[in-house]
């Protein structure tokens, strides 16, 4: 046949096939990504293959952050988890320009000085991977089972506040969802409502 | 106020701003204030208020009792004393706060939070001390939580009133409930539904913010639509697809853009399907988070697709992929393929080369579509199989090309006069090169037809990890091309051909008016896509195209003229495109759409996931029939056995409500209606029993026996009160 012609058919269908990304559904498959972690090494979804993988959206200049890490909360909580076998990737969304945006270094040396032991901290600094998953606050928490499906999305724990002496009385909602899905349960609670800090993103679609 | 009040004031504030070091707090970011208005003193019966004035630092903002995406609701803590009783904050009207491409409802500039005090008819005291304990989250870029402990004394005996404007601000400021208002709600798919009547006059006919109460219910950012019907505003708002609340009753606030005043609107909403998982536990049930399809008992876990070993997928794909060369979609490749076999002089080995290369060209295009689509959907678009077509401007594409194609076997213009000189001896050098290419668009226009048995297979394949889902299209065109691959294999093949002659240019020439005929459909597809215009402007550009491919072969030499006449021929397509380019993004209204669905029978309504629930809820049966222009079977089925006299009659002889969902253009409810199916493409019939939760699904090649027998054992209808209330259907 025509080769120029049916080339550019082609590629004008699929071009306008392309409509806005909306978010990720809890029960459908998690969108796939692949970025660079604060040490440069490319991360893909796709490693975690076979694995429960536990998606963080961090920043270090929001106060809820900072209640779950300076608690020791968060840490813990990555510890328990990659304890199981369960890969952990914080990621971080925040815009180059956002005023408490933490080049790749800077980031990775507060995570140790916090003592978080994520699999991976992930720079998301155009920001697809948050959009991808609708990712709105930080901390905002997503829980992937080993096929790849999102099995929980929303907030790290139920007492939405900025206090840290709520933690103990919370309930934490990834090591209840990590608990059930490893036990082989349903998920009880699989959507909450995060709670935290707007994520910079940067302003380019 | 009597005079001895009015002097006697002062005195009364001394103590009060005593304590007033203690009513507010500073920091760099706000000004919180404890703030009081008694203006007759405190006393059982009397109106006392109590409030927190906030002052922001440019830029600043607190929240709303919905913050939106992100931030927190202020929280006020009251310590009273016994038979004080403080009520909930009077949230006065917010503001939208874009953020990016999140949305945040709250205040910035200067807010008084207000709360209603009651005083019990015992209270005796001189004077009321209040204390306060107030958390706030104030945000720029930043977000800093802040809180403050405030302490007031207020006097019982005399006027408190400093803030008296402040707090008649904040009361003017409070949406108003619309006592006359009535709202309907539902669910329908991703999207909250309603209707509203009786809205004050003065917002008729203008664009309105919502603001939505309640927190984790809908995507505040996404784009409300909003239609006013004479005095009733319909609106369309959409859920968060992490929605994580399901409240009985919503809230919500109308205001005109930027303005204070605001009408507060409270309404229940029914039919709330799961929140993904919710559901006692069942695993399928977090496959089936906010579609309105089946908010019915049992039906709520919707069929999840059962995982079938890979092998066995792979073997009814290469059978699903033999049986679509069976389906009427690929008949117009068909005749191309038996003009690539009626070529003259090919011998055993390109004929060999010729099919391989169909083959390859098949399988690429197919495991290059499902990877696109798989791409498409992990970015989180609602796709389903067949969905370039669901493209006016791919459509458009595709027909230009099959009138070309048609053109080129009818000898109007060759294709080595049309490429540059490489290209075409590329080409002649290259014969396979077409082969593969005629795969390749084989499976542009034949794809989205789902094979029998192969519906289930692909809607599965859909939701499975990348490599096997790919591997299962692969085996699909692997099943497609194989009777081309086969024929060109064996020996026989060659000798069962009649001999090269006249007899070729001829057949060659006939095989130009299924390609014409490609195009009818096309324009008809395009027609249902972008309306009449559209379609007119497209023949315009073909008509254009096919002027200009003529003008390119006929003028030879590099001579002026034909050069001017070559300029002036891609003129003329190009300003042909250019016209044709807006009218291909036109977009069809509901009623047009809705008119293509009832239009081939009066008794076929529009299928929405809320009318089949409605039907569903009245105990009646429903047939959908889902279907798009572009599925050559699904009409080809629509024409004959869904159209047949007593197919109808056995429908309406059971009192069978008759759906049809039309997927001609991109519509995320069908998509996912069928995703929840188990399907990705269409066609499918999905007919519904009263009384079963699951629909049964009838085959891609709908007959009448299998409707017949469908229907058997149902109870037909009365046939004496109803029919005489049911005019009898047009014939």
């Amino acid at each position: 046949m025509h080769a120029a012609i049916l080339t550019s058919a082609l590629a004008a269908g699929l071009l306008t096939a392309f409509g806005a990304a909306a978010q990720a559904v809890v029960g459908q498959p998690a969108p796939t990504f692949a970025a660079v972690d604060t040490s440069g090494k490319t991360v893909s979804l796709a490693d975690y293959k076979g694995k429960h993988v536990v998606l963080e959206w961090v920043n270090p200049g929001c106060p809820f952050v900072q209640k779950h890490y300076n608690s020791g909360n968060m840490p813990a909580t990555q510890k328990s988890a990659t304890g199981q076998g369960v890969a952990w990737l914080s990621v971080s969304s925040t815009a180059k320009d956002a005023g408490d945006y933490r080049p790749p270094n800077d980031l990775a040396a507060w995570m140790r000085s916090k003592d978080g032991v994520p699999t991976a901290t992930v720079m998301d600094t155009d920001g697809r991977i948050g959009r991808a998953y609708g990712a709105r606050t930080t901390p905002h928490m997503y829980v992937i089972d080993p096929a790849g499906k999102l099995v929980y999305a929303g907030a790290i724990d139920s007492k939405p506040t900025s206090n840290a002496a709520d933690i103990k009385t919370a309930t934490n909602y990834v090591n209840q969802t990590i608990g059930e899905v490893l036990a082989g349960k349903p998920v009880s609670q699989p959507t909450t409502r995060a709670y935290g800090c707007s994520i910079k993103y940067p302003d380019a679609a | 106020m009597s005079p001895l009040q009015r002097w006697l004031w002062p005195l009364f504030l001394a103590p009060s701003l005593a304590f007033g070091q203690g009513a507010v707090v500073k920091t760099d970011e706000v000004r919180a204030e404890l703030v009081a208005d008694a203006p007759e003193g405190i006393a059982p019966g009397k109106p006392l208020s109590l409030g927190l004035l906030i002052r922001h630092a440019p830029h600043w903002h607190t929240y709303w009792k919905n913050p939106g995406d992100s931030g927190l609701p202020t929280t006020l803590e009251w310590t009273l004393p016994a038979g004080i009783q403080a009520g909930p904050i009077d949230w006065p009207m917010p503001k939208r706060l874009p953020i990016g491409p999140l949305v945040n409802y709250g205040y910035d500039g200067a807010v008084l939070l207000p709360v209603t005090v009651a005083v019990a008819p015992d209270f005796r005291g001189t004077a009321l001390d209040v204390r306060l304990r107030a958390d706030w989250l104030v945000c720029k870029e930043v977000c800093i939580p802040q809180s403050g402990s405030f302490r007031l004394a207020i006097p019982a005996g005399s006027s408190t009133a400093a803030h008296a404007d402040a707090f008649a601000q904040a009361r003017a400021a409070l949406p108003q409930p619309a006592s006359s208002a009535t709202v309907q709600a539902s669910v329908e798919g991703q999207v909250l539904a309603l209707q509203i009547d009786g809205l004050p006059a003065d917002l008729h006919g203008k664009a309105l913010d919502y603001f939505a109460a309640d927190a984790g219910v809908i995507d505040h950012a996404g784009p409300i639509e909003q239609h006013w019907q004479g005095d009733r505003l319909a609106l369309r708002v959409p859920l968060s697809a992490q929605r994580s609340e399901s409240p009985a009753r919503l809230q919500a606030v109308l205001a005109l853009p930027g303005e204070a005043r605001g009408v507060q609107l409270g309404f229940a909403v029914q039919g709330w399907p799961p929140t993904a998982g919710a559901r006692s536990g069942a695993p399928q049930a977090t496959a089936a988070p906010t579609t309105g399809i089946a908010p019915m008992p049992g039906t709520a876990a919707g069929p999840a697709p059962s995982p079938v070993p890979l092998l066995l997928s792979l073997a009814f794909a290469f059978i699903g992929g033999l049986l679509l060369n069976l389906m009427p979609c690929v008949f117009p490749v068909l005749a191309l393929k038996l003009v690539g076999f009626a070529r003259p002089g090919a011998d055993r080995r390109q004929v060999v080369a010729q099919g391989l290369a169909y083959t390859v060209g098949v399988v690429l295009s197919f495991v290059a579509l499902a990877g696109l689509l798989l791409a498409l959907r992990a970015a989180g678009d609602q796709l389903g199989w067949g969905f370039q077509l669901q493209s006016p401007v791919f459509v458009a594409g595709l027909s230009i090309l099959f009138a070309l194609i048609g053109l080129n076997l009818l000898g109007v213009f060759e294709v080595g006069r049309l490429l540059p000189s490489g290209l075409a001896s590329l080409r002649a050098r290259h014969p396979v090169v077409d082969h593969g290419l005629t795969g390749v668009l084989a499976v542009a226009v034949a794809s989205p037809c789902t094979a029998p048995f192969m519906g289930a297979a692909l809607g599965a394949a859909l939701t499975q990890p990348a490599p096997q889902a790919l591997s299962v299209f692969a085996a699909l065109g692997a099943g497609m091309a194989a009777p081309y691959l086969a024929a060109s294999l064996w020996p026989g093949f060659g000798r069962w051909l009649p001999r090269p002659g006249r007899w070729m240019a001829t057949f060659r020439t006939a095989m130009a008016f299924p390609m014409f005929a490609t195009v009818v459909w096309l324009l008809w597809v395009l027609g249902q896509q972008v309306g009449i215009d559209g379609a007119a402007a497209l023949l315009g550009l073909i008509l254009a195209v096919a002027f200009a491919a003529w003008v390119f072969s006929a003028t030879r030499g590099v001579g002026l003229a034909a050069s001017a006449f070559r300029v002036g021929a891609a003129a003329v397509v190009g300003a042909a495109a250019l016209g044709t380019w807006p009218a291909l993004h036109a977009q069809v209204g509901e009623p047009v759409a809705a008119a293509s669905a009832t239009r081939s029978d009066g008794s076929w309504q529009a299928w929405s996931p809320d009318s089949l629930v409605r039907a569903r809820a009245a105990g009646r049966p429903v047939f959908v029939d889902f279907t798009a222009a572009w599925c050559v079977t699904c009409q080809f089925n629509k024409r004959t056995t869904l159209g047949d006299a007593e197919v109808l009659a056995a429908f309406r002889d059971r009192d069978v409500v008759l759906m049809r969902a039309d997927w001609t253009r991109r519509d995320a409810a069908i998509t996912e209606a069928l995703r929840r199916l188990g399907r990705s493409g269409v066609p499918v019939y999905a007919l519904y029993a009263p009384g079963e939760a699951e629909p049964r699904l009838l085959s891609e090649i709908l007959s009448v026996a299998e409707i017949r027998a469908a229907l058997t054992g149902w109870p037909s209808r009365a046939p004496t009160s109803k029919l005489a209330a049911t005019p009898p259907p047009p014939t």
